[in-house]
């Protein structure tokens, strides 16, 4: 019998429809006036602190929103909740990384007309939520020192797609043999237009630098100057 | 391990295109994942086994041919294979660089009876 082996041309993105997705949460925030950002960082490297530490100083100016990835716990969440702004918590169920659908679906719970800032807290990982759009304006890396400064040249992928990166732990860098001069060389290697903060969650240090940045970053979000 | 997220994306892709075929098996899916994304062909070889089971595709095999990372000088417009994650063009030595290729994850084609 003759062989009906023949080959189909394809050519489909594997992620097409989380881009689809990113899209429409994209121009949400956009109608709404409200710059979204994803912050992205290892477990344990400061995510949350740096939430917890930033939302009393932005506060004055802007009115921010939270959306935390976890796996399972409800536990970030509730540790924003103690500064009276809207959270809402996604658990993934074991999912390495949030995906647009799921940033989509608790969309309808903020109230849009109040919020200036929306920051999507991911899963801590430094792979998998590099490759998913969320719909976000920018990504945030938060690296804290004592993980090592051979990190930024094992994880490109991320660092190559972030606008900026927040350097957690500066407290600890003559504790540790963490090299700062070549962790910020190989992230400027890999992207130069980066932003790079040095920031001690602990002791206060260096936020005010991040907090500014932010707070324009948003002021211009609204005034169509991104 | 998010490539189980991404063979949902493949099948996807394959579904809607056996929808429009008339085939008896799947004999290989061919995928081009470029450098410069985080996903391990040797994760996406155990998602495909695990997604194609009781399918159509059960069996076949999975190619994922990776695609090096080429940027291109935003200055000078040169075009150079960006090796170790160094983005500086070889050519004028600016670091403004567009990446052009090496962030591919694609379903290319399939082969079937």
């Amino acid at each position: 019998m003759e062989s009906n082996r023949r080959e189909i041309e394809v050519m489909a993105n594997l992620l097409g429809s989380n881009d689809l997705q990113a899209d429409v949460n994209r121009t949400h925030f956009r109608k709404n006036n409200c710059l979204a950002i994803n912050v992205i960082g290892s477990p344990g490297s400061g995510k949350t602190t740096l939430l917890e530490k930033t939302l009393p100083l932005l506060s004055a100016e802007l009115h921010v929103g939270v959306i935390e990835g976890d796996i399972f716990t409800n536990k970030d969440a509730d540790r924003i909740a103690v500064y009276k702004v809207p959270v809402i918590q996604i658990n993934t169920g074991g999912a390495c990384h949030l995906d647009s659908k799921m940033v989509s679906k608790v969309l309808p719970e903020f109230d849009w007309k109040a919020l200036d800032l929306m920051v999507i807290e991911n899963v801590g990982n430094l792979v998998c939520p590099a490759d998913f759009d969320l719909g976000e304006a920018f990504k945030v890396i938060v690296l804290s020192i004592v993980e090592g400064d051979d990190k930024p040249s094992k994880y490109p992928v991320i660092f190559r797609n972030a606008q900026a990166v927040v350097l957690n732990k500066m407290d600890l860098e003559g504790l540790t043999d963490v090299n700062m001069d070549h962790m910020k060389r190989d992230i400027r290697q890999i992207n130069p237009d980066i932003q790079i903060f040095e920031v001690s969650c602990r002791n206060g240090n260096g936020l005010t630098e991040w907090v500014n940045w932010l707070t324009q970053k948003a002021k211009d979000f609204k005034e169509f100057k991104e | 391990m998010h490539e189980m997220s991404l063979m949902g994306g493949v099948f996807e892709a394959i579904e809607k295109t056996l929808s429009q075929y008339e085939v008896k098996r799947v004999l290989q899916v061919k995928l081009k994942v470029g450098e410069l994304t985080n996903a391990v062909p040797e994760a996406l070889q155990m998602a495909f086994e695990a997604y194609s089971k009781d399918t159509l595709c059960e069996g076949a095999e999975l190619i994922v041919e990776r695609v090096p990372i080429r940027g291109c000088c935003r200055k000078c417009h040169h075009e150079f294979n960006v090796n170790t994650m160094i983005f500086i063009c070889p050519n004028c030595g600016d670091t403004g660089i567009e990446v052009i290729q090496g962030e591919e994850l694609l379903i290319e084609s399939m082969e079937v009876e």
